[in-house]
C-alpha cells in the first residue's frame, strides 16, 4: 500500500514537521546520547531562532503542514489499528493529506526566499497559482476516489 | 340453433361412421402397417381393429410394394409405422434400417416385431442399443407346467408399470429375448421370465453349457429377467417412440383368444393395446408450453441479471390426454431445475403452483458470479415424454452506481478528506490575506 | 562581427527579422512534417481500403462502436457475454479506455458540428493524426535536450520512423497509436517540471500521466523511468527544490488519478512494479527534509546523525516493502516482467505470452529496418548528450540505456525505444550540422570566395528537405552563443564542410527513401485483407472476410464459434458471434481447454466442445494457398498450453515424429493424424487433388491419401482459397449412440455382434 513506505516517511516528516524546522531535537534526543538540558537547551533556542527568522507567511505554511501530517497519521493509524475496508476512501483520505503536503511543501520551498536563485521561472504568485492549480485537480480525484 | 344442429349431425355422422374424427394420439392419425406376405390382416384382427376404432387409418402394405413409400421428398408420409415384417430380406428400396431412422428422427413411431429370422430389421435393433441372441435361438422356458410347446410361454405383466393397465393377465409370448445395451434412452416393458433362455432347440443337449455360462456370471447368456422381450425406446430430441417386441404373435388374434394354464383369459389384447397407445404418444406425453424467468416482485424478463439478485424460473407445463387433448398440468413433483455456466451452480426443485394449473416454479437468489448462465430443466423418466429446456441468460456484475456509494465505515477517511480541502480553502484565504497585508506593509514602508 | 565568415551572410537584417522568418520557417516545417507523417500511414488505405487492422484494434473498434452509439456510462458498464463464453467479459474493468475515449470525444465534438463522420473512418485516421501529434511532442521533447533545429530533425525523424509506424498505419486502431504520443509528451512536461521546480508542469505531468495509465498498459515504462531518473540526480549529487517539487507533483497527483481507471485499481500501492516509484517518492522526501535540516543546523555531528538516520529509514523502507511482498501484501513481480530479463522464462512457465510472435526477442536485422541509419546516429547522440549532461541529459541517457535493452528482449518494445532513438539521432545530427555549416572560421584567414559560393548554391538548391533548410536558417540565424562557443573548433574549408553535409543530406535522403519502401511493403498490410502478387498482377486474398460473413449469415445469433484466440476479436467484430477466447488472453485455464480440445481425438474433444456450447468450430488453413500463418503452424503451442493444464493427457512429444520432426504427411505420428486441429485442416484436403498429390504449400509436405475422416464435425463451410475452414459440431445422437457408430450405420456399415454385458459378478 502506499501504507509502509510513505507511512513510513510521512510519519518521519510528521517527526520533523511537527516541529517544522525545530524538528532534528526529536531524532536527537531519542538516540542521541547528548545531555538532556543541552538538548532543550538547544531546543530552545532553535524553536527561537526559527520564530524569530521565518517570515509569517512561512510560519502559516508550517502550521498548515503540521495538520496535513496529524490529519494523515491519524489516518494512517486508524487504517492499521481499526480497518482499511473501504480501501479507496482511505487511499483517497491519505493521498488528499499526502498530495496537499507535498504541494505545501512545494509551495514553500519556492516562496523561501533562500532559494530564489534556484526557482528563476517561478515567481511567488506563479508559486501559489501552481499551488491551487494542483490542489484543485488533486482534491477533483479525491472526491471522485473516495465513494 | 344453426351451430347447435349442426353439432348434432357432425356427431351423427362421426357415430354413423364408426370412426371417431379425432385420432387419439397427439401426433397423427395415419398409421401404416408393413406386414409381411404371410401374415394376412386376419391374423390381427383384434389389434388391427382396436386401433380403428381409436380413431387410426391403418395403411397396409408389403415389405417390397414401393406404391407407399414411408418417405416422400424427405418428409415422412406416416405419423405411425408398424413394422410386422421379421423375416423378410429384402425390402423395397425405401425401406432401410437408415430411412427408418430417418422417419423416426422426423418424428414417426414405431412398433417393430422381431422374430428368431436374421433380417434386416434384425440388425436395425442393434443400433438402439438391443443386444439380440444368435438368429434362431428363440426363447424357451419350461415354466409353468402347460400344454403348449416350451417356445410358447405365459409370461406375467408387471402390476405397475407406468405406461401399462394395472393387473393386465399374463401374455402369451413367443419370440427372441434381448439383452438391454447401457442406454438412458431405452424403457423396458416386459421382461423376459426368470426361468426362460434363449437357445436354439428344445431339448436338453445344451443344458451343460448354459449351466457354466450361469457359473460365469451370466456373460454372453440370453437369459433370466434381465432379458427384455418387448422394450420401449424414445428418441433424445423429439421423444418420437419405438417399441421393439421380440415375437410377432404376441399380437395375434390366436394368442388373445388363447387361455392361460391357469385359465383365465390371456392379457394379450389388453397389453398391445397398452403398447400401442404408448408407442403412438397417446399417454404419457408432456410439452412444456413455455419458460420465462424474472426478478422477484416483477413480472417481465430481463435481458440480464446481476450477481445476487433473486430471480424467479417460471414454466408451464401441458399433459396430453386422448380423452381431451393437451391440457396444463401440475402432477409433476419432482421436477428440478438447475442454474449452469459449465457446472450446476444452482440445484432446486421446480415445485407446481397451486394457484394455477400447469405453473411451476422456481425462486433463488443468484450466485456471485458473473457469465453466461444458463437455466436448464430436464426431465427423464421411464415412459414419460423426455422434458428439456434451456435458456441463457448473462449474469453481470453490479453497474459502477450499483454499489453503495457512502460507507458508514469510512467516515473517519471523509472527515479526512473534507478537513484537508477545508484546510486548502483556509490556508488559501490567508494567504491572500496575508498577501494584501504585506503589500500594505510594504506600501507603508515605502511610503514612511 | 569581425570574425571572418566562411561564407557570406547578409548583415542588414534585424534580429526581430531573423527571428520571426525562424518561427514562421519552423511553424510551415512542421505542417510539412505532419503531413509527410500522415500521409505515409495512408497507404494501407489506398493500397486496400479503410479497414481495421489485425487483432487487437477489432476490439478496440467493437468498443468504440459501443461506447459511441450507447454512451460513456453504458460502455463503462459493459458486460460482454459474447466473449470468453461461457464466463463472460467485464469489459469496462479490464481495458484501457483512453484510447475508446478519445475516439468517443472526437465523435462527439464532430457530430455536434454537424460533421456526419462515420466512427469507423475516426478509428482509422485516428493513428496517422495522433502521429502529427507525436511528431509534435518530439519537438518539444527535443528542443529541451538542445535547441529548435534538433527538434524538427527529431519531430521529422519520427514522423516517418519505420519503427512508429509499424504501429500506427492507418487501421492500426491500438492503444499504442495514442500511447506514444502521450508518452513523450508525458516526459517532455516532466522534463519542464523538473527544470523549472514548478508544481504547474508536475501536474500537468500527472494529468497526462493519467491519460498515458488509461490508455495503454506500457505507463508502467513511465512510472519507472521518472523515478529511476530521480534516483540517478539525487544519487549524483543533484537534488535541488525543483526535482522535489517536480517529481512529488506527478507522483502525488499522477498516482492518485491513475488509481481512477477501473483496469489499474489499487495496483500502484499494491504491485512491485509500481513500488520504485513510491520508495523514490519517499526518499526524496527524506532527502529534502534533511536538506531542510542542513540549512539550519550547523553541527558536524548533527549533520552526520541525520545522513545515518537517512540511510537507515532507507534501508528500512526497503525492508518493509520486501517484507510486505513476502507476506502477499504486495503483489511480486509478474510473470510478464520476469520474462523481460529471462528471455526463456516465459516460453517455460507462460507459454500463451511465448507464443506472440511480437514477444520475441527481437532480430538484428530488424533493427535497421525500423530505424535505418538512425540506429548509427543514436549512440553518438547518446555521448553528445553525455558530454553535456544537465540534469535533462540524465534522463536521455538513462531511457537510452533501458529502451536498448528492452527492444532486444521483446520485439514489441521497439516501439519504445524508435522516440530516443529519434531524439538521439536529432541531437547528433543536428550537432554535426551545427558545426559544419557554422559559417565561422576560427581564424581571421581569407574565406575561398568561390568556395563559399558553391556552398551557397549546393546547400540551398540541394533535394534536401524543408528540414535542412531551416536547420541552417535557424543555426546561423538564432543562436549567437553557439556560434561563439563553437568559434575556436570551426572548420576553415568549404571542401570539408560540402563533403560532410552532402554525405549527411544523402543519409538522410536515403533514410527517406527506405522508410517509404518499408512502410508500403511491410507495415501497410491489414493482415485481414491479403494481397498476392501474381505475374498478372496483384490478387487480393478476402478469405477471412467472406468467412466471417458466412458465420453472420448463416448462423444463429447465439450460435458460439469456437477458434484459436488469435481470431477471437476479429470473430466477435466481423461476424458478431460468441466466442470461446479472443486475444485478451487473461484466462489460461479456458485457453487450454481449447487447445485441448483441438490437439485430442474427436472423443474426447466431443465433450469438450458440447460442454461449452460449441456450434461452429474455425479453423485457418494456408496448405493450399501457402498462407504460413496457419493454425498447424500454431498448433504446437496449442499442445504446450493445453500440456501446461493437462500435463497427463497431453504430451508434446507424441506429436512429433518417432525422430523428433515435426510433420503432416504419412510419417506423422498418430496422435497428431487423430487430433481435432490436423483433422480439420486436412479434412477433404486430399480430393481436391484428384488423383495427384496432395501437396500442402506451407509444409511442402504431402498429405496421404484416404484423407482424415470426421465423425463428430461436419463441414459447414471452407472459403475461397480453403484459409478459413468452419466446422458445425453435431448433436448427440439421438439414439444415444455414439456419432462414430452413427456415422458408420448411416454409411451402412455393419455393427460388430456383441454379447449381454454382465450384469453380475460371479460366485465362483
Amino acid at each position: 500500500m502506499a501504507g509502509p513506505k510513505s507511512s513510513s516517511n510521512a510519519s518521519k516528516r510528521a517527526a520533523a514537521t511537527a516541529a517544522a524546522t525545530p524538528s532534528k531535537p526529536a531524532p536527537s534526543s531519542s538516540s542521541a546520547p547528548a545531555p538532556a538540558s543541552a538538548s532543550t537547551v538547544a531546543l530552545h533556542t532553535l524553536w527561537a531562532a526559527y520564530l524569530d527568522a521565518t517570515p509569517s507567511r512561512l510560519k502559516l505554511v508550517d502550521a498548515f503542514l503540521v495538520f496535513l501530517v496529524l490529519s494523515g497519521v491519524i489516518q494512517f493509524v486508524y487504517c492499521v489499528l481499526v480497518t482499511s475496508f473501504p480501501f479507496n476512501a482511505f487511499l483517497a483520505g491519505f493521498a488528499s493529506t499526502v498530495g496537499q503536503f507535498v504541494l505545501t511543501a512545494s509551495l514553500r520551498s519556492q516562496v523561501n526566499a533562500k532559494n530564489r536563485a534556484l526557482f528563476k521561472d517561478v515567481s511567488p504568485e506563479r508559486a501559489f497559482a501552481d499551488f491551487v492549480v494542483g490542489s484543485v485537480v488533486l482534491h477533483f480525484f479525491v472526491f471522485n476516489f473516495l465513494g | 340453433m344453426l351451430p347447435s344442429l349442426g353439432a348434432i349431425f357432425f356427431s351423427l355422422f362421426g357415430l354413423f361412421a364408426a370412426v371417431p374424427v379425432q385420432a387419439r394420439s397427439s401426433t397423427g392419425n395415419s398409421v401404416l402397417v408393413v406386414l409381411q406376405p404371410d401374415l394376412k390382416r386376419d391374423n390381427f384382427t383384434i389389434f388391427f381393429d382396436n386401433l380403428e376404432k381409436r380413431g387410426y387409418d391403418l395403411t397396409l402394405r408389403t415389405p417390397e410394394d414401393d406404391a407407399l413409400p414411408i418417405i416422400r421428398d424427405d418428409n415422412p408420409t406416416y405419423s405411425h409405422i408398424i413394422l410386422f415384417a421379421p423375416d423378410i430380406k429384402s425390402f423395397s428400396q425405401d425401406v432401410t434400417p437408415q430411412s427408418l431412422v430417418t422417419v423416426l428422427n422426423a418424428g414417426t413411431n414405431l412398433i417393430v416385431a422381431l422374430s428368431p429370422t436374421q433380417s434386416p430389421v434384425f440388425t436395425l435393433a442393434s443400433e438402439f442399443s438391443l443386444i439380440l441372441p444368435p438368429p434362431s435361438t428363440p426363447l424357451i422356458s419350461h415354466f409353468p407346467a402347460r400344454d403348449s410347446p416350451p417356445s410358447v410361454i405365459p409370461v406375467a405383466v408387471p402390476p405397475k408399470h407406468p405406461l401399462l393397465t394395472p393387473n393386465t393377465p399374463p401374455v402369451w409370448y413367443s419370440g427372441i429375448p434381448f439383452a438391454h445395451g447401457n442406454n438412458p434412452l431405452l424403457v423396458p416393458i416386459l421382461h423376459a421370465p426368470a426361468e426362460s433362455f434363449a437357445s436354439d432347440t428344445d431339448s436338453d443337449a445344451g443344458a451343460e453349457a448354459l449351466f457354466d455360462a450361469a457359473e460365469r456370471g451370466g456373460e454372453g447368456l440370453w437369459a433370466g429377467s434381465a432379458m427384455g422381450i418387448v422394450t420401449g425406446f424414445q428418441t433424445r430430441d423429439n421423444s418420437a417412440r419405438v417399441t421393439w417386441v421380440g415375437g410377432i404373435e404376441l399380437f395375434t388374434d390366436a394368442y388373445a383368444h388363447k387361455s392361460l394354464p391357469s385359465g383365465e383369459k390371456s392379457g394379450n389384447e389388453q397389453f398391445a393395446r397398452d403398447v400401442a397407445a404408448w408407442t403412438f404418444q397417446e399417454n404419457l406425453v408432456l410439452r412444456i408450453d413455455s419458460i420465462t424467468h424474472h426478478l422477484l416482485n416483477e413480472t417481465v424478463p430481463r435481458e440480464h441479471y446481476t450477481i445476487n439478485e433473486n430471480i424467479v424460473f417460471e414454466a408451464h407445463i401441458s399433459r396430453y390426454d386422448s380423452e381431451r387433448g393437451w391440457s396444463p398440468y401440475s402432477g409433476l413433483h419432482d421436477l428440478q431445475l438447475e442454474f449452469t455456466m459449465l457446472d450446476p451452480h444452482i440445484r432446486t426443485a421446480l415445485l407446481p403452483v397451486t394457484s394455477k394449473l400447469g405453473l411451476y416454479q422456481a425462486a433463488f437468489r443468484i450466485p456471485d458470479r458473473h457469465g453466461v448462465f444458463k437455466f436448464v430443466l430436464d426431465y427423464r423418466r421411464r415412459g414419460w415424454t423426455i422434458l428439456k429446456a434451456t435458456t441463457t441468460v448473462p449474469v453481470v456484475p453490479p453497474r459502477h452506481d450499483g454499489y453503495p456509494r457512502f460507507l458508514s465505515a469510512a467516515w473517519p477517511y471523509y472527515a479526512g478528506a473534507i478537513s484537508t480541502s477545508l484546510g486548502f480553502f483556509v490556508f488559501a484565504a490567508l494567504w491572500l490575506a496575508g498577501d494584501d497585508k504585506e503589500r500594505k506593509k510594504g506600501k507603508a514602508t515605502k511610503t514612511e | 562581427m569581425s570574425m571572418s565568415k566562411a561564407y557570406p551572410l547578409p548583415i542588414d537584417i534585424s534580429p526581430t527579422t531573423v527571428a520571426n522568418t525562424a518561427s514562421l520557417v519552423r511553424i510551415v516545417a512542421f505542417l510539412f512534417i505532419s503531413g509527410a507523417a500522415i500521409a505515409s500511414r495512408l497507404f494501407a488505405v489506398i493500397n486496400f481500403e479503410s479497414i481495421i487492422h489485425e487483432f487487437d484494434p477489432w476490439f478496440n473498434y467493437r468498443a468504440t462502436r459501443v461506447l459511441a452509439s450507447e454512451g460513456f456510462y453504458e460502455f463503462w458498464n459493459w458486460f460482454d457475454p459474447t466473449a470468453w463464453y461461457p464466463l463472460g467479459r467485464v469489459v469496462g474493468g479490464t481495458i484501457y479506455p483512453g484510447l475508446m475515449a478519445t475516439s468517443g470525444v472526437i465523435y462527439n465534438v464532430l457530430h455536434s458540428l454537424h460533421l456526419p463522420v462515420d466512427i469507423r473512418n475516426i478509428c482509422v485516421l485516428l493513428a496517422p493524426c495522433f502521429s502529427a501529434l507525436t511528431a509534435w511532442a518530439t519537438y518539444m521533447f527535443t528542443k529541451e535536450m538542445k535547441d529548435e533545429s534538433a527538434g524538427l530533425l527529431a519531430a521529422a525523424f519520427i514522423g516517418i520512423v519505420p519503427g512508429y509506424i509499424s504501429r500506427s498505419v492507418a487501421g492500426s486502431y491500438d492503444n499504442e497509436a495514442i500511447a506514444i504520443f502521450l508518452l513523450m509528451f508525458t516526459f517532455f512536461l516532466w522534463i519542464k517540471a523538473m527544470k523549472q521546480g514548478s508544481a504547474l508542469y508536475g501536474t500537468l505531468t500527472g494529468l497526462f500521466y493519467f491519460y498515458m495509465v488509461a490508455a495503454w498498459g506500457g505507463y508502467a515504462f513511465i512510472t519507472n523511468m521518472i523515478p529511476l531518473h530521480a534516483l540517478a540526480l539525487t544519487l549524483m549529487g543533484r537534488f535541488t527544490n525543483r526535482l522535489y517539487v517536480g517529481y512529488s507533483s506527478w507522483y502525488a497527483i499522477g498516482t492518485l488519478a491513475s488509481m481512477q481507471v477501473p483496469f489499474v485499481g489499487f495496483q500502484p500501492v499494491r504491485t512491485s512494479e509500481h513500488m520504485g516509484a513510491l520508495g523514490v517518492f519517499g526518499l526524496l522526501q527524506i532527502v529534502a527534509f534533511v536538506e531542510l535540516v542542513r540549512v539550519h543546523v550547523s553541527s558536524k555531528q548533527f549533520q552526520q546523525l541525520l545522513f545515518v538516520s537517512v540511510i537507515v529509514v532507507g534501508i528500512l523502507g526497503t525492508l518493509v516493502i520486501v517484507g510486505l511482498t513476502y507476506k502477499g501484501w504486495i503483489a511480486p513481480w509478474t510473470g510478464r516482467f520476469y520474462s523481460l530479463w529471462d528471455t526463456g522464462y516465459a516460453k517455460k512457465y507462460i507459454p500463451i505470452i511465448a507464443s506472440v510472435s511480437e514477444h520475441q526477442p527481437t532480430a538484428w536485422p530488424s533493427f535497421f529496418m525500423d530505424l535505418h541509419f538512425l540506429i548509427f546516429l543514436f549512440p553518438a547522440g547518446v555521448v553528445l548528450c553525455f558530454k553535456e549532461l544537465r540534469d535533462e541529459h540524465v534522463f536521455v541517457v538513462i531511457y537510452a540505456l533501458v529502451a536498448s535493452y528492452f527492444a532486444g528482449v521483446m520485439v514489441r518494445l521497439m516501439l519504445t525505444l524508435t522516440p530516443i532513438v529519434c531524439v538521439s539521432a536529432a541531437v547528433a545530427l543536428s550537432s554535426v550540422l551545427d558545426t559544419y555549416i557554422d559559417p565561422v572560421v576560427p581564424d581571421a584567414t581569407d574565406g575561398d570566395a568561390d568556395a563559399a559560393k558553391k556552398d551557397r548554391s549546393t546547400t540551398p538548391a540541394s533535394s534536401a528537405s524543408v528540414v535542412e533548410l531551416l536547420t541552417d536558417i535557424v543555426t546561423s540565424g538564432s543562436s549567437p552563443s553557439k556560434r561563439t562557443k563553437h568559434a575556436r573548433q570551426g572548420i576553415i574549408g568549404l571542401d570539408t564542410r560540402g563533403v560532410v553535409i552532402l554525405n549527411a543530406l544523402g543519409m538522410l535522403l536515403f533514410f527517406v527513401v527506405h522508410c517509404t519502401w518499408v512502410t508500403s511493403t511491410a507495415y501497410s498490410s491489414p493482415s485481414v485483407v491479403l494481397a498476392s502478387h501474381m505475374p498478372d498482377g496483384l490478387h487480393i486474398i478476402d478469405d477471412f472476410r467472406e468467412a466471417y460473413y458466412w458465420l453472420r449469415q448463416n448462423t444463429p445469433k447465439d450460435a458460439v464459434v469456437m477458434s484459436w484466440w488469435d481470431y477471437g476479436y476479429q470473430i466477435a467484430g466481423m461476424a458478431d458471434r460468441p466466442t470461446l477466447v479472443d486475444n485478451n488472453t487473461w484466462n489460461n485455464t479456458h485457453i487450454a481447454t481449447v487447445g485441448k480440445a483441438m490437439s485430442s481425438p474427436e472423443e474426447v474433444a466431443y465433450p469438450i466442445l458440447r460442454k461449452h456450447d460449441v456450434d461452429y468450430v474455425l479453423v485457418i488453413f494456408g496448405g493450399l494457398l501457402g498462407y504460413s500463418g496457419d493454425d498447424i503452424n500454431k498448433f504446437l503451442w496449442m499442445v504446450r498450453i493445453a500440456q501446461g493444464v493437462w500435463p497427463d493427457e497431453i504430451q508434446e512429444p507424441r506429436y512429433f515424429t518417432p525422430q523428433g520432426d515435426y510433420r503432416v504427411d504419412d510419417q506423422a505420428s498418430s496422435t497428431m493424424k487423430n487430433s481435432l486441429m490436423y483433422k480439420m485442416s486436412y479434412y477433404r484436403f486430399p480430393e481436391l487433388f484428384g488423383g495427384g498429390q496432395a501437396q500442402d504449400r506451407v509444409r511442402g509436405q504431402v498429405i496421404p491419401n484416404p484423407g482424415p475422416t470426421l465423425d463428430y464435425l461436419d463441414e459447414a463451410f471452407t472459403s475461397e482459397n480453403w484459409i478459413v475452414r468452419i466446422y458445425q459440431v453435431k448433436k448427440e445422437d439421438p439414439l444415444g449412440r455414439d456419432l462414430k457408430g452413427a456415422n458408420a450405420f448411416d454409411k451402412g456399415k455393419k455393427r460388430k455382434r456383441t454379447r449381454p454385458p454382465v450384469r453380475r459378478r460371479s460366485l465362483a
